[in-house]
């Protein structure tokens, strides 16, 4: 039972970030768009970030540094610092986005401004977090966000076509910008980076030791695998029931009738209220995972653990990421574009953030007898390789596809 | 310790620990004495944002110094004698609270007052 609730870090960490707006944008559009086509896109980021994911996680067992101290130590100041500044600017088009994501689904229920359900989305979710402690909050928005495995029933339910299931498994060599454009968001919005700010930082908030790396293992498998296996079910659903119907999900309140069709209201509401918690968790790592980064590399101290007068500069900083985050919604960017640029710009900046994760982990000074074993280690370097290759041909397919406006 | 110690890599930019536990900055800059020909000695660590300017290439300099804030020995940027530092490991740990060493920037608390958090 212990190690289950302990598991609680992998599902935040996979659920809010893994499937967080990016993802029910991404996915569900792919999905109305090419069918089952893009399938196989899935399964290379969830190896990709469950691979990542453990390796942060068992430097920061290990080591106590979590991902942005190793940047700074590895790396050095100046490209720490260039580093620093792309994250931080993802991150907060990032904040940006899943603030504008809760705003989105709150004015589904009410008829009332979005900058108003934006303010009042990032004033509850500023407030929870302050009151709520870490572990309070991985399970809050883990679990709730676990109401998102509707989509993998509707999925079942409206019975697939297991042929071309399969055969989206079956990487093609289209000559469709558009369609890469697509593989390269479905993969960016699996990996982004804050998701292993947030979670290494939070082993460290929960002072793992070298006993946790069996937890670790089981969050990166159990953690990640859940969040493949929810996007997959969104893009199933959505080539059963938008592909065929000529629907785009170009608003988020689209995407809960996946749910709504085969179940009705209660798959409505199922929908609404795992979106809901898993953005807004999404919201919660991202802030965090700025504040971290900002704290790690000036030598801070940070952590929720601190209390909030015991770690002040932290504390303010993630006030400062929701409170910036409103005022780029302010401008009146639509929240959905917001998501797109944050999702394909953070790819930018992965390459980055892995290669110093990678070099410790491989470090016997640092990490003793739980360096990378034989499989981690080809593995990680061959992640390596696709991240840069995505990394230079994303901005190109964003710029050449309008952001998949065609 | 062994008797090979690479600064760069085991000391500079890591983490500066008190002897509370409490995180209080980052090896910003290496303080060396010595002349040349003669054996250089490590006699104190400068941490704080004022060292930033100096260490990163030199057409960033005046843009950096904008941003972080000049060398203010004692402000932007604080020396610890190396005499303060008892270990060298995962972290740099220190033999006094950060206080004493006038590593205070945490000790500035606006949110003493405030409940929860």
């Amino acid at each position: 039972m212990k190690a289950v609730l302990q598991i609680a870090l992998g599902i935040i960490a996979a659920i809010g970030g893994f499937v967080d707006i990016g993802d029910l944008v991404f996915n569900s559009q792919a999905g109305a768009v090419f069918g089952y086509e893009l399938m196989w896109a899935v399964p290379i980021g969830v190896l990709g970030i469950g691979l990542y994911a453990e390796m942060c996680g068992r430097v920061a067992a290990v080591t106590k540094r979590p991902v942005f101290d190793v940047i700074r130590m590895r790396l050095g100041l100046t490209t720490g610092l260039i580093v620093l500044v792309a994250s931080l600017f993802v991150n907060l088009l990032t904040v940006a986005a899943e603030i504008g994501g809760v705003g989105l689904l709150l004015q589904l229920f009410f008829d009332a401004p979005f900058t108003l359900f934006a303010l009042l989305g990032a004033l509850a979710l500023a407030t929870i977090i302050w009151f709520v402690p870490f572990e309070g909050l991985e399970r809050l928005f883990g679990y709730a966000g676990l109401a998102l495995f509707v989509f993998v029933a509707a999925a079942l339910y409206l019975g697939p076509d297991w042929h071309s299931v399969a055969r989206g498994f079956v990487p093609e060599a289209k000559s469709s910008t558009l369609y890469w454009y697509f593989v390269v968001g479905l993969v960016a919005a699996a990996l982004m980076p804050y998701e292993v700010y947030f979670y290494s930082s939070g082993a460290v908030e929960e002072r793992w030791g070298p006993g946790d790396l069996r937890v670790n293992r089981l969050n990166a498998v159990i953690g990640y695998g859940i969040g493949g296996l929810l996007s997959l079910g969104i893009m199933v659903s959505a080539a059963q029931l938008f592909a065929p119907a000529g629907v785009s999900p170009d608003h988020l309140g689209t995407v809960p009738l996946l749910a709504q069709v085969p179940f009705g209201e209660t798959g409505l509401l199922l929908a609404l209220l795992g979106m809901l918690f898993a953005i807004g968790g999404a919201a919660v790592d991202a802030s965090f995972a700025g504040a971290y980064s900002i704290a790690q590399f000036a030598g801070w101290e940070w952590g929720k653990y601190r209390r909030a007068s015991g770690a002040p500069r932290f504390t303010l900083a993630w006030l400062l990421f929701f409170a910036l985050g409103l005022i780029v919604l302010m401008t009146g960017i639509d929240p959905l574009d917001l998501t797109e640029y944050s999702v394909v710009l953070s790819v930018v900046a992965l390459p980055l953030t892995y290669l110093p994760v990678l070099l410790i982990a491989r470090d016997r000074t640092f990490m003793g007898d739980h360096v990378n074993g034989a499989i981690a280690g080809s593995l990680g370097w061959v992640y390596f390789v696709v991240l840069v290759v995505v990394a230079v041909v994303a901005i190109p397919l964003l710029l050449a596809t309008n952001a998949g406006a065609g | 310790m062994d008797e090979r110690f690479d600064l760069v890599y085991r000391l500079l930019d890591d983490q500066l620990v008190d002897v509370d536990g409490r995180r209080c900055g980052r090896v910003d800059d290496v303080e060396l004495t010595g002349a040349a020909g003669e054996p250089l000695v490590v006699t104190g660590l400068l941490t704080g944002r004022g060292a930033y300017a100096a260490r990163l290439p030199a057409r960033w300099r005046r843009l950096a110094r904008a941003l972080f804030g000049r060398d203010v020995r004692g402000s932007t940027a604080r020396r610890v004698p190396w005499t303060e530092v008892s270990d060298v490991g995962v972290t740099v740990a220190l033999r006094r609270r950060a206080a004493d060493l006038g590593l205070d920037g945490d000790d500035w608390r606006p949110l003493d007052r405030v409940p929860g958090g």
